[in-house]
């Protein structure tokens, strides 16, 4: 082995070695990240179960607004007729359609 | 540089996805048992599979009008298509009738007034002057559906009507005009006993105004 590299070799094995060491985390490190992540995490989830819970009440509002819409439409139909056949009768004259 | 590519692959595959996806909520083909070459517009498509999906017809008949395509499509109270005719509409643009239009003499409507409203119209049968029978679309403003008047001859009604193009179907006071034939063979005896629903389909206002039910319709389907 040349002087040269007898010289650099322990210089080389510190360097590798600080570098190896540097890139690790600790196992503490690594559990607060996870307890941080987790606790985001169980947020999100709560926050999640509210919306779902909102967008269901929502829906179920909807439906029966929807279902209401549709009696009210019913009855306008009717009354739409029947004000309609009132009004050819009370005419004086036939109406002229707009050809 | 192939590193570049891919990347802009992906974003393309990214945001054609729901892009593609939205196209499909607001066009949809027209519903089952529906003529499929047809070739429907998506407004006069997303409105028949509406009516379709929640029975808004109430076993009647019922037509779209859609003014845009000077097309009628006429269904039987099972929501059957029976067919599918070109009409003559308002020479107006516009979803509205001016109020008191009704009480007027076609001489005193003003042309900004010659529309055909937008909307879902209950419809009978009934008489006009002159003893005519016709469809009454909305009695109130005098909108009737009925075949095609002589008319005068700068009008060139039948022309137009039989002319392959939809771009002169514009020319009534606000009436909707469709050929002979084709109303005593299938609008009377379909519309006569009961009457019917007739849905005409706007110009110029979103048709989710026109008929609010079509935004709610796909979250109670579950769609």
């Amino acid at each position: 082995m040349s002087p040269t590299f007898m010289k650099l070799a322990p210089a080389a094995v510190i360097l590798a070695g600080s570098m190896g060491l540097g890139g690790c985390a600790t196992k503490g490190f690594v559990r607060d990240q996870i307890a941080t992540v987790n606790q985001r995490i169980d947020g999100l989830d709560t926050r999640l179960q509210t919306t779902d819970g909102t967008a269901k009440q929502a829906l179920a509002e909807a439906q029966a607004a929807s279902g209401q819409a549709q009696n009210n439409t019913q009855r306008l139909d009717q009354l739409n007729g029947r004000v309609d056949s009132v009004e050819q009768r009370l005419a004086e004259k036939q109406r002229r359609a707009r050809n | 540089m192939n590193y570049a590519v891919l990347a802009l692959a992906g974003l393309a595959l990214n945001v054609s996805v729901p892009a593609r996806a939205a196209e499909n909520i607001q066009t949809p083909g027209p519903p089952p048992g529906i003529e499929q070459n047809e070739d429907w517009s998506p407004d006069a498509a997303r409105v028949a599979g509406w009516i379709a999906g929640s029975q808004d017809n109430r076993k009647l008949p019922y037509a779209i009008i859609d003014k845009k395509t000077a097309s009628l499509f006429l269904f039987d109270a099972q929501g059957k298509q029976i067919g599918r005719t070109p009409v003559l509409v308002g020479i107006a643009l516009g979803d509205d009738a001016t109020p008191g239009i009704g009480g007027k003499n076609l001489a005193e409507i003003g042309p900004a007034e010659k529309t055909t409203p937008a909307g879902r119209f209950v419809a009978k049968f009934g008489l006009a002057a002159g003893n005519q029978k016709v469809l009454w679309v909305d009695y109130a403003t005098s909108v009737a559906l009925h075949p095609v008047p002589k008319g005068t001859k700068k009008e060139r009604r039948q022309e137009r009507l039989r002319s392959p193009t939809s771009d002169d179907n514009r020319i009534t006071f606000g009436c909707i005009n469709v050929s002979l034939p084709f109303f005593t063979r299938n609008v009377r005896p379909l519309f006569q006993k009961k009457g019917g629903v007739v849905y005409v389909l706007p110009d110029i206002k979103p048709v989710e105004e026109v008929f609010p039910r079509l935004r709610v319709q796909p979250f109670l389907t579950g769609e």
